[in-house]
């Protein structure tokens, strides 16, 4: 079978074909998606029973079609009422809630479903394009090169704790240090894990993210009738087409945004382990850093939305290289599917491509045709899901504790975690209350262990040596931009207020 | 003007202790953590002590901003921008206490009556009994959706009660 524009023709619309199995696992992913706890991984879990007797083509398709609109779900609560569905939508509240409670929710849906689309659509291309090359990206990224990634995504910290950096600087590093909590990963040493062996395995992430995002919020909301300003539920009562519209304008208005922070998300996403909650914390560090008003993020600013909605898309496809190319699963979405296609005979690598193109690129054409159906069916919805923000504070706050304590239940099936989202949200009711951010406590406790597991690997190599970290070519380059990347932001505002002057000067003189 | 000034009152300081309650715990917890690593390996104790000593430098620097401006009366040790508003201070202690509540609760009576009697005690209090047919007709659809999706759909292992023992038989 000849690889050509015609087999890619043939692929696209046999897999158009397939919408009846598509346009459900999309409406099945969104679910999923906006619910923390129930991510796609575990939906195809439950589901694995199902998808083992499905034809193994079906399978596949259902497969990914839940796995790219789970993604675009968690953005859904993330924007609307401040809860991300999944740790990759951690990012997405930062200025998708400040707009819905400007009453723009309906408007930051629209950026959001777009910049997901479109970035997932780019992406694919490129996958199927570049895949070989993109596929070596994770034999060129070894753990001293993975520090310095998850340090690009640490420094975020100090960015959305513009207004005090100090304060900013505290909750962050007591996040990383919260994130250290459980056994450490060489002799399985129990560290400040106050005695509860629930926790040797670290601070789990669902309750971590429930706890600061939806519980504080909760407790913090319940102070008005209602979330939105007078002004702004008088926008969304009235609101319109016309504010879908506008979501889509500004998105395709920034079209190279969506471009460079969804191949944020790709790159990201080749490599094993990293995943969409740093592609997105990436994305919106960098999107802020060389924006030209850094101040607008965090107060509903549409480009501190599309940076980490198109970079988390982005990973979707990302994930799935290794998996394809080399055999090794990205993620636990591509590690459930390695188990599905081994069950059915298919031998994933190189041969796949050869032997099977229709199941190797198809699995591609179906993200492709996935993301495409998703713009039509999810887009129109928009106006009519940012209604929820009208709902009063009395519903909605023990409405939103019920189902969240569930999901944070759900992944390990421990009472103890409901607990734990408890506490985490006694703690992220004191952080908003006294001006500490909590999205800095939660960056800690995601990055905190990934950076400890890099570093170690890398120290063990070296016998301790910590110069090990300056070792490699492609860290060093890292490091260079990580540097850029935190001075560039005071030296262009410099820039830019020197600029101003000089005009100001100039305007006189005339 | 100068009877102007007179008449204004004097600006009452910034009420800060309430920003010193996660700076004191996180030093507690990261003075704590390094005791639990004390004796450990190398590898246990390299991630400590690089964020832990970064921690309990920037707390040190946090405590002398605070000391600094304590000292030049810009702030005082109060928890008034804890607590606000005061008016729904004791609204909002039951509301947490009822959270607590649904946790322990649910162990005993199962998911689906926890979840009602929660949402509805707690809607019951935020909103007041002026429609509490009304609130208790949405506290039962919201514990029907809960038990559909997630023990009907997904299968999930939510404590059981009463109430899922007999919707059990009927469950595919």
């Amino acid at each position: 079978m000849s690889v050509d524009a015609a087999f890619f023709a043939d692929l696209f619309v046999h897999t158009v074909s397939m919408w009846w199995v598509i346009i459900p696992s999309i409406f099945l992913g969104l679910i999923v998606g906006a619910i923390p706890g129930f991510s796609a991984a575990n939906t195809i879990i439950v589901l694995l029973p199902f998808t083992l007797v499905m034809d193994v083509e079906v399978g596949l398709i259902f497969m990914v079609a839940l796995y790219c609109s789970s993604r675009m779900g968690a953005g859904i609560p993330a924007i609307l009422v401040n809860i991300p569905g999944t740790a990759g939508a951690a990012a997405t509240p930062l200025d998708g809630y400040p707009m819905a409670r400007q009453g723009r929710g309906q408007q930051a849906l629209a950026i959001s479903f777009v910049s997901s689309t479109l970035g997932g659509l780019l992406t694919t291309v490129i996958a199927l394009a570049a895949m070989p090359i993109l596929a070596r990206v994770g034999f060129y990224m070894h753990s001293v090169e993975m520090v310095v990634v998850m340090l690009f995504g640490i420094s975020l910290i100090a960015s959305i704790a513009a207004r005090d950096t100090l304060k900013g600087l505290v909750a962050g590093v007591f996040g990383l240090m919260i994130g250290s909590i459980g056994a450490d990963h060489v002799y399985a040493t129990p560290r400040g894990t106050m005695g509860f062996l629930e926790l040797y395995d670290g601070i789990p992430l669902i309750p971590a993210l429930v706890g600061l995002f939806a519980i504080s919020e909760a407790f913090l909301v319940i102070e008005g009738e209602s979330i939105l300003s007078e002004h702004g539920r008088d926008r969304v009562r009235t609101a319109g087409w016309a504010e879908t519209f506008e979501g889509v304008r500004i998105t395709l208005q920034r079209w190279w945004h969506v471009t460079w922070t969804s191949l944020i998300g790709l790159v990201i996403g080749v490599i094993p382990g990293a995943g969409a909650a740093i592609a997105s914390f990436v994305a919106y560090q960098q999107s802020r850093a060389f924006s030209r008003t850094p101040e607008l993020y965090g107060t509903g600013h549409p480009e501190g939305l599309i940076a980490p909605e198109s970079a988390n898309n982005g990973v979707t496809s990302g994930t799935l290289i290794p998996l394809l190319v080399i055999g090794i699963p990205g993620g636990a979405t591509a590690a459930i599917m390695l188990v599905v296609l081994q069950y059915q005979g298919v031998n994933v690598g190189p041969r796949l491509f050869i032997e099977h193109p229709e199941l190797g690129y198809g699995v591609f054409m179906a993200m492709f045709v996935t993301y495409l159906l998703m713009a039509f069916t999810i887009l129109p919805l928009s106006r009519y899901m940012s209604r929820v923000t009208l709902v009063s504070t009395a519903y909605m706050s023990p409405i939103v504790i019920a189902f969240t304590l569930v999901g944070s239940f759900v992944p390990r099936d421990y009472l103890f975690d409901m607990y734990l989202a408890f506490a985490f949200g006694v703690l992220g009711y004191i952080a908003r209350k006294t001006g500490y951010h909590v999205a800095a406590i939660l960056i800690g406790v995601i990055l905190g262990p990934l950076m400890e597991q890099y570093m170690l690997r890398a120290l063990k190599m070296s016998d301790g040596d910590m110069m090990v970290l300056f070792s490699s070519n492609i860290g060093n380059v890292l490091w260079v931009l990580l540097v850029i990347t935190i001075a560039a932001p005071s030296a262009l505002q410099q820039r830019r207020a020197r600029r101003a002057a000089r005009t100001v000067f100039e305007e006189g003189e005339g | 003007m100068a009877d102007q000034n007179k008449s204004e009152p004097p600006a009452s300081p910034r009420q800060a202790g309430g920003e010193l309650i996660i700076p004191v715990l996180a030093f507690g917890f990261a003075v704590y953590y390094l005791t639990t690593i004390w004796n450990s390996p190398w590898t246990a104790q390299v991630n400590a002590f690089l964020v832990g000593s970064i921690l309990i430098a920037c707390i040190a620097v946090f405590a002398v901003r605070i000391a600094r401006d304590r000292l030049a009366g810009t702030i005082g040790f109060g928890f008034a921008d804890l607590v606000a508003p005061k008016s729904i201070l004791g609204k909002r202690l039951i509301f947490a206490g009822l959270t607590l509540g649904y946790i322990i609760v649910l162990e005993f009576v199962g998911f689906s009556l926890a979840t009602f009697g929660f949402i509805y005690a707690s809607i019951l209090l935020l909103h007041g009994r002026r429609r509490w047919l009304v609130d208790a007709g949405a506290s039962l659809l919201a514990a029907v959706a809960g038990y559909t999706l997630f023990i009907a759909a997904f299968g999930t292992r939510l404590p059981s009660g009463p109430i899922e023992a007999l919707l059990k038989p009927f469950l595919p």
